[in-house]
């Protein structure tokens, strides 16, 4: 069993709040990537099992939407955003210059697992662009000092 | 740059800068509940007769009538009704319901229990998009806090009225902005939108009964309340009444949020409110409504910002995204991140914008590449066309008519990427 | 009952049903009424995706999807206009933008409706210059089936299929936009008793069986309709026959038998027809106790000399004659006549049993226990206890299902006998019993009727011809009854019987 007791026990709570218990799905989706950092095969069958519903159709959910992810990452996941408000606003260039500060590309993590980059559609900060999302993190009006600073005190 | 709370504000934010005004007392200091204990004391055909009238359209985009909405819910019915909040605001260039999230929940939580009240919904799902983490800590502390004081639960301000109000959080889909795409994901699904009809008024959430509003759209009905069709109507105008929040963004000195009227000419509120462009550069395109809607050239931005008008120029108001674009803007390069952005997003259920939505950013980037031809212009027009009025939701138009609004007006740019094989604007933002 | 009009003419329709409904159910759709479809199949739920049957319906602004779409009474609709054959051209162009150029190379050609669709309703010139999306070309979707996700269109009736018929549902689809693609959960097969209608109802080469794929040319095959012969149900089917072999089984659609279905069993079983195991030669035991190989027409003879000799020796109630449930009604109405005239009254009918299920498999493992009931045939444990009480000294043999568990269980209680005439299309052991050995006619090779288990009688046809001499059961037992001089059989078998089979 991947899924703990404590989350196990969350999802249960969250279920409840919803007059079907498949509306608990993405709650408990979060819930546990936020236990585990991922949601492998393995713990989507588990997940299948506490919603009787398919692996498949967890998989389905899971490869849907963009928070979630199905294998490992870094310890941080860091994302710029680059549409248009952004862009205008350097976001694009910032990426680049944040892609060889760390050293890799937008789409992989750091040989330290410390920082998985990634770039993103809009976050809804257009007006304080450029901006960087950490974890659950807003991070905006950045320049690439400011932004190297931030990525730079992520253990 | 950037400042979080709005550069002019009217009653939406009015006190949105006041730290306290996100608690429940600091909420109710201002005035706060007042309309929602007054709309419980009317009948609730009263309340939906006084939005019908006061004339709110609805801010998630669409721009339909609120009270005509809550009029689809049907009366006399045994089955649950559910309300929905649509906190997914993933319109690019759009950011004001995060505001009004993050500064004030409780406003949002009146208007959704008066809604409640008047279409005898017994529960509100507010769907938080995702990546708005800190917004739904912020609504999920002013939830907790209604249920504490009895504004919400089994007796409603004490009267014999129960409303519960469930937070959910998306995972990351633009797509679930759309109103039935967000009934599916809140069942735990993809988020598909679902074929019309049924609509939600019947067949909603869980299947049951549903309204689907935006968050600003709550966001006005207390005041409506509170002060009447007559003064709601004297902002904006005379078809589409109030204010709403413009937030403007791009080239501009000042980008954020703006509360203006409805009809606030589109110049005025880039010149006058947001400063104009830096560096005395010029406009090249604004693009008025979120990612969506067609661009506008500079010669028409005299345009009152209110659909009735923008109808005229072949956009509209969206989400009342202002997207600026100074005069050193790529638009083929603008076209790369759209059309990206579409396809990326779309949801795949629909052959014309699963397909169409790839085969526009392929050509597009070809163009930008300095690879393309005449002909590729007159393909994308094309296509966009065959992937309009077609399809399950109104994804693929928005796909479409942005494309067709950059060609409408700069296919210039296009063709000039043609000519010279390369991209000629060199000074544009980088890809 | 609506009435609505289509290209001009009128039909009454049912209430509640979708334009395309409408017209499946008055036989016209893709036969008098051309509305092209991908998603919409008609016996799995709606999508409304593929958006290719698009109509223009008078009064509403836009097309309409004529599959979701429901009729109400008035409503006009026009399925040939310029903008319907825009919007049609419109799909196919986006269809055709990701799909891989391999037609010479793809199993589906010959009968892809994308190729169809795209020569009937597309554009003549292709305008997209761009690289197609890249995606795996042979997963091994499990026992059955092989997928080729580049051919994909994502009209997504295999995964509707899997959760709603079999309701086993390990078809998925993953991801989203132009990334979609079409998976099992890692690990899982698609692996169901139903999973080769997969390869049926995908109308692109994405989805083929493993046992039919790069077999041979579509349109090589020529589709005898027929009947699955696997058990009761008796789904009714398209024998697709080249060079005189059985290439395949496909369902034909029958709404009240067995929709648009069948089993993977069944469909299979057409191995059966051009198998190793059949019987193919006339044998008759000699002095030494070995079969010998002898002419059809010795070995009539020598079962009816065998039979004569008992007659007269114990009279003809020591002879028990054992129906079979494969059998056609007409055969089994000789075998009937054959047993009166003897006379004899040892009967019985061993019937075939194993697992259904709730769709369409049924208990009994054989086309026409129903039939056999009907003519009087019973069931064979009280011959069974005969056999082995020694109230039988000669036996008919159709078939050999009573060698099974729940009757014989095996040749023992068979060695003692004096004359066992076995006819029958398939090896068994009745081969160490058997003095005559006929050949007898797979239900392929055959005309007749079959009953199913809900009485409903089916026509068969011959689809192949064997290669070896075989008759019909029925006309062999005419001959050897005119060999016998029995009252009834003195016409000539071949032309004056139905059993008649010559394929012609």
């Amino acid at each position: 069993m991947v899924i703990s007791e404590d989350t196990r026990a969350a999802i249960d709570s969250e279920c409840a709040k919803y007059p079907q218990k498949r509306g608990g799905l993405l709650p408990a989706m979060h819930l546990v990537q936020k236990q585990l950092g991922h949601i492998a095969p393995e713990t989507a069958v588990e997940l299948a099992e506490i919603f009787d519903i398919r692996p498949v159709e967890v998989m389905e959910v899971l490869t849907f939407y963009n928070m979630f992810f199905s294998a490992p990452r870094g310890r941080h996941n860091v994302y710029v955003c680059t549409n248009l408000p952004c862009a205008l606003r350097g976001s694009r260039t910032l990426l680049a210059q944040i892609e060889s500060h760390l050293g890799i590309a937008a789409g992989e993590t750091t040989e330290d697992g410390r920082i998985s980059l990634g770039h993103e559609e809009c976050l809804g900060a257009c007006a304080y662009a450029p901006m960087l999302r950490v974890d659950e993190t807003y991070h905006e009006n950045l320049d690439l000092e400011k932004a190297n600073q931030i990525l730079d005190g992520l253990e | 740059m950037g400042l979080k709370v709005p550069y002019v504000t009217s009653y939406l934010t009015e006190h949105c800068a006041e730290d306290d005004y996100v608690s429940l007392a600091g909420y109710e200091a201002k005035g706060g509940y007042r309309a929602a204990k007054k709309a419980l004391g009317m009948a609730p055909q009263e309340v939906i007769n006084l939005v019908k009238e006061s004339g709110l359209q609805g801010r998630g985009g669409a721009g339909f009538s609120t009270g005509m909405k809550w009029s689809f819910m049907p009366q006399d019915s045994d089955r649950p009704k559910y309300l929905v909040c649509n906190a997914d605001e993933s319109e690019p260039g759009s950011f004001k319901d995060r505001l009004l999230l993050e500064r004030t929940p409780h406003k949002m939580l009146e208007g959704i229990l008066i809604a409640a009240w008047a279409t005898g919904a017994e529960k509100t799902f507010i769907y938080v998009r995702g990546e708005y983490a800190f917004p739904a800590d912020v609504v999920q502390r002013a939830i907790d806090e209604a249920y504490e004081k009895g504004i919400l639960g089994p007796r409603c301000m004490g009267k014999s009225f129960a409303h519960d109000v469930v937070l959910m959080r998306g995972a990351g889909a633009y797509i679930c902005g759309e109103e039935t795409g967000l009934l599916e994901s809140l069942e735990g699904k993809k988020g598909q939108p679902r074929k019309k009809p049924p609509f939600p008024a019947q067949y909603g959430a869980f299947g049951m009964p549903s309204t689907v509003n935006n968050v600003e759209t709550f966001c006005h009905v207390p005041h409506i309340v509170d002060q009447g069709a007559d003064w709601f109507r004297g902002f904006g105008t005379e078809k589409s009444p109030g204010t709403t929040l413009f937030g403007v963004s791009g080239h501009v000195v000042r980008p954020g949020l703006y509360e203006l009227p409805l009809g606030t000419p589109l110049d005025e509120i880039i010149f006058e409110h947001a400063g104009g462009i830096p560096g005395g550069r010029k406009v090249k395109g604004v693009i008025p409504g979120g990612m969506s809607m067609p661009v506008l050239p500079a010669g028409q931005l005299d345009v009152p910002m209110a659909n009735e008008y923008l109808r005229e120029r072949q956009s509209m108001l969206g989400t009342g995204g202002i997207m600026v674009m100074d005069e050193t803007t790529c638009m083929v390069r603008a076209s790369c991140i759209i059309t990206y952005f579409f396809r990326d997003e779309s949801c795949g259920q629909c052959t014309q914008c699963r397909e169409g939505t790839g085969w526009l950013n392929k050509i597009v980037n070809r163009l930008e590449r300095g690879a393309g031809s005449e002909k590729d212009i007159d393909i994308l027009v094309d296509v966009a066309g065959k992937m309009e009025g077609q399809t399950i939701c109104a994804f693929a138009d928005a796909a479409a008519w942005p494309v067709q609004g950059m060609i409408r007006h700069f296919r210039g740019d296009f063709e000039e990427h043609v000519r010279q094989q390369k991209c000629p604007f060199s000074g544009s933002f980088e890809l | 009952m609506p009435t609505i009009t289509v290209d001009g003419v009128q039909y009454e329709v049912e209430e509640g049903r979708t334009i395309l409904q409408a017209l499946d159910d008055l036989g016209l759709l893709m036969n008098g009424v051309d509305v092209p479809h991908y998603c919409w199949h008609p016996k799995l739920s709606i999508d409304g995706s593929c958006r290719l049957c698009q109509v223009e319906v008078e009064g509403m602004p836009k097309l309409q999807i004529a599959c979701d779409t429901r009729v109400s009474d008035g409503m006009v609709i026009h399925t040939t206009t310029d903008r319907v054959k825009s919007a049609r051209e419109g799909v196919m162009e986006l269809l055709l933008v990701n799909h891989p150029l391999d037609c010479p190379i793809c199993d589906q050609a010959g009968e892809c409706k994308l190729q169809d669709y795209a020569y009937e309703y597309g554009a003549l010139q292709a305008r997209t210059v761009e690289p197609r999306r890249a995606l795996k070309k042979k997963v091994d979707l499990g026992p059955t089936i092989v997928f080729d996700q580049e051919r994909c269109i994502l009209c997504r009736r295999c995964t509707r299929f899997c959760s709603e018929i079999p309701a086993t549902g390990e078809l998925g689809i993953f991801a989203r936009g132009d990334h979609s693609v079409i998976e099992t959960f890692p690990g899982m097969e698609l692996d169901n008793p139903y999973s080769m209608n997969v390869a049926d109802i995908c109308p692109v080469g994405a989805l083929t069986t493993k046992d039919f794929r790069f077999k041979i040319r579509v349109w090589f095959l020529e589709d005898v309709p027929g009947i699955c012969t696997g058990c009761s149900n008796g789904c009714n089917i398209f024998l697709g026959v080249a060079n005189n072999k059985v290439q395949r089984y496909v369902p034909r659609r029958n709404d009240s038998v067995n929709d648009t279905w069948i089993c993977d069993a069944g469909r299979m079983s057409y191995q059966e027809i051009d198998s190793p195991s059949r019987v193919k030669a006339s044998l008759v035991r000699g002095e030494d106790g070995v079969l010998e190989a002898r002419p059809y027409a010795a070995a009539v003879e020598a079962a009816a000399a065998r039979l004569r000799r008992l007659v007269e020796s114990k009279g003809p109630g020591v002879i028990a004659g054992v129906a079979s449930a494969h059998l056609t009604n007409e055969d089994l109405a000789v075998l009937k006549r054959f047993l009166e005239a003897l006379p004899t009254e040892s009967a019985g009918l061993p019937v075939p049993r194993g697992e259904a299920d709730a769709l369409l498999v049924k208990e009994e493992k054989a086309a026409n226990a129903a039939g056999a009931r009907a003519l009087g045939f019973e069931d064979a444990a009280p011959l069974v206890e005969r056999i082995r009480g020694g109230g039988v000294d000669g036996i008919v043999m159709l078939g050999h299902d009573l060698l099974d568990p729940a009757y014989l269980g095996g040749i023992e209680a068979l060695q003692k006998l004096d004359t066992v005439i076995w006819i029958d299309t398939h090896q068994s052991d009745l081969r160490h019993v058997a003095h005559v050995v006929l050949p007898g006619r797979h239900a392929a090779e055959k005309r007749g009727t079959l009953t199913n288990h809900a009485g409903r009688v089916q026509h068969l046809q011959p689809a192949v011809e064997p290669t070896f001499e075989a008759h019909a059961e029925g006309e062999t037992l005419e001959r050897i009854g005119r060999a016998l001089g029995l009252t009834g059989f003195g016409g000539d078998p071949a032309a004056g019987s139905p059993t008649a089979s010559s394929r012609k």
